[in-house]
């Protein structure tokens, strides 16, 4: 169980963001779109085969010619004289049936991305990922960051746009993050690495959609592009953005005529769609039950193709 | 590594071929070629794999009315110039348990070569022959077997255990192949008794264990008969067989239904 490094850059004081899948792909989305932007270069890689079971083979004229694994692959970039660290993992580790990090193998992936972050002097981690809201989706989304120590909760309150758990109604500063975004923080933190996690918020009628949540994203890089001090050009994602916002509306309005969602679902709904966040009273649980009930089996793909393994 | 094996005798090998077989197999090709096989060369058990880390023990499973629990044994030949493996699909840990089975037959067994039976499900009647589609991981091993009728596969997809196996195999640098013999998709659930014995056939021919299948040609001429009745009994079975054996694609439920009705009669004419 290792890495294997391509290339030993020389970095110092650097920064490293990790981007895995999770609802609406938001912290993968912000972090990859980053480093494409900036065109960082792959230098390194998690063995794979102790984490994750082969998804793909191929087979030509009776010859194995490879298998394929989830990656989970380390970039480096330099801007402004900043080293800059990606990690970008195309699944969570996990021994249970859920997607997000679970159990010994998320605690040894977790240290492992540490290991590279302080071989390569690492001095700050950020992780990305979604904060299910109560927003509605034509709403620009706020950022929910929580820092891994007290001492970085002034520096996150000055961020724009963006809210620690104690502004939250009823949270009294309390909550989870699921998966690796979270258990990376509290790692960094035994290890002395000052880390913080940026979760776009995505609606939580959405949470379960299988389709990317952009917006989230968007939010998500645009406090990151500010505590770089860079512009970036997200015009694609912004399309994308606009294009996953008509097919919501498309989708939302074909219940409603189809009477595929309840009365009360819906105008729960609708009544997300211009309210000022100041209007939004924490909903019920059993509300919320309600729509998501509703919602999930909307999403709930069913039907299988080829299952044939070889 | 070592303490996931459990010993009950330690014979010694000289570079034997390791053929393996999994439990869940369409036509039930790998349980029936390894059963024929241990039976031929009077194979005795030597090594289980401890399944604690690999298997879920929330409980049991129950398969043809009797509780069912994981099993991953080495077997070796009374000439030992064979070892076989015939083992539960891991639930997990899978690399870790595949290179235990391949450490075992490399470092303990010095195994040469392996072979891995499976059933491939295909859309053939049960009165076409039988090819073996073969994948190997080594150039010079598929030029080394190029005699022996099997067919270059290729395919891009999700792949089985044993395609895992050879992966591990080709990295510690053991030659192996995959043997996927077609099994008619409406015999999936059955023993599918003239793909086992081609599979045999050719591990026979390959490891000279003679040509005598009296026991398998029966069990053939029995199955085909019970086919030829339901044939005869269920026009709709013998137009779907008919149409197959013409070349002719079935649509999803006349699939269906030509499988319901071949499990179910197959079940009962072995009551």
């Amino acid at each position: 169980m290792g890495i294997e490094l391509y290339k030993e850059p020389q970095l110092e004081n650097s920064i490293m963001f990790c981007g895995w899948p999770g609802i609406g792909n938001i912290g993968i989305t912000a972090i990859d779109t980053l480093r494409g932007v900036l065109r960082a270069e792959e230098f390194a890689e998690i063995e794979p085969w102790d984490f994750f079971d082969p998804r793909k083979v191929l087979i030509e004229e009776g010859l194995l010619k490879d298998l394929e694994f989830p990656s989970s692959k380390f970039y480096f970039h330099r801007i402004k004289d900043q080293d800059l660290i990606f990690f970008i993992g195309e699944q969570q580790p996990s021994e249970g049936r859920t997607q997000y990090a679970v159990g010994q193998k998320a605690y040894k992936m977790a240290n492992l991305v540490l290991d590279v972050a302080e071989k390569f002097d690492c001095r700050r981690v950020y992780t990305s990922g979604a904060a299910v809201a109560q927003i509605h989706h034509t709403s620009k989304s706020k950022v929910w960051a929580v820092p891994n120590s007290e001492s970085l909760i002034g520096e996150v309150k000055q961020y724009e746009n963006t809210i620690l758990m104690s502004a939250m109604g009823g949270r009294k500063g309390q909550g989870f993050i699921s998966g690796l975004n979270g258990l990376l923080l509290g790692v960094a933190e035994r290890r002395g690495l000052e880390a913080v996690c940026v979760m776009g918020e995505i609606p939580y009628y959405l949470q379960a959609a299988p389709w990317p949540y952009p917006k989230g994203s968007r939010s998500v890089l645009e406090l990151l592009a500010k505590i770089l001090g860079i512009d970036l050009d997200l015009s694609g994602l912004d399309e994308l953005a606009k294009t996953v916002e008509r097919n919501i509306e498309q989708l939302l309005e074909d219940l409603y005529s189809a009477e595929g969602v309840p009365p009360e679902v819906a105008d729960e709904i609708e009544r997300l769609r211009d309210a000022e966040p100041t209007e939004l009273g924490p909903i019920t649980e059993e509300e919320q039950k309600k729509i998501m009930d509703h919602i999930d089996e909307l999403f709930d793909q069913g039907g299988r193709k080829d299952e044939r393994h070889l | 590594m070592k303490d996931i094996f459990k010993f009950s005798e330690q014979p010694k090998f000289e570079n034997p071929s390791l053929i393996v077989g999994w439990r869940a197999d369409a036509g039930n090709l790998g349980p029936k070629v390894i059963e024929y096989l241990s039976r031929k060369i009077k194979a005795k058990s030597f090594c289980e794999i401890e399944p604690a880390d690999f298997f879920s023990f929330g409980g049991v499973s129950i398969e043809n009315d009797a509780a069912q629990f994981p099993e991953c044994r080495f077997y070796y030949g009374e000439m030992n110039d064979l070892l076989v493996f015939m083992g539960s699909e891991p639930q997990f840990e899978r690399y870790k348990f595949l290179n235990a089975v391949l450490y075992l037959a490399e470092h303990y067994c010095k195994t040469r070569e392996l072979y891995t039976v499976n059933g491939t499900i295909s859309p053939i009647a049960h009165t076409s022959p039988r090819r073996i589609l073969a994948i190997f991981n080594h150039q010079e091993f598929q030029s080394k077997l190029r005699d022996f009728g099997l067919e270059d596969m290729n395919w891009k997809g999700p792949p089985a255990i044993s395609s895992y196996l050879l992966w591990i195999a080709k990295r510690r640098g053991i030659p192996a192949v995959s043997l996927w013999t077609e099994v008619p998709f409406y015999l999936a659930a059955c023993d599918d008794f003239q793909a086992i014995k081609t599979t045999f056939s050719f591990l026979a021919t390959k490891f000279e264990l003679g040509s005598a299948f009296g026991e398998l040609d029966d069990q053939i001429r029995q199955q085909n008969a019970k086919m030829a009745q339901l044939r005869e009994e269920e026009p709709s079975i013998d137009k779907y067989i008919g149409m197959l054996e013409s070349g002719v694609s079935l649509g999803g439920d006349e699939q269906m239904e030509l499988t319901r009705e071949v499990t179910e009669f197959l079940e009962k004419a072995d009551l």
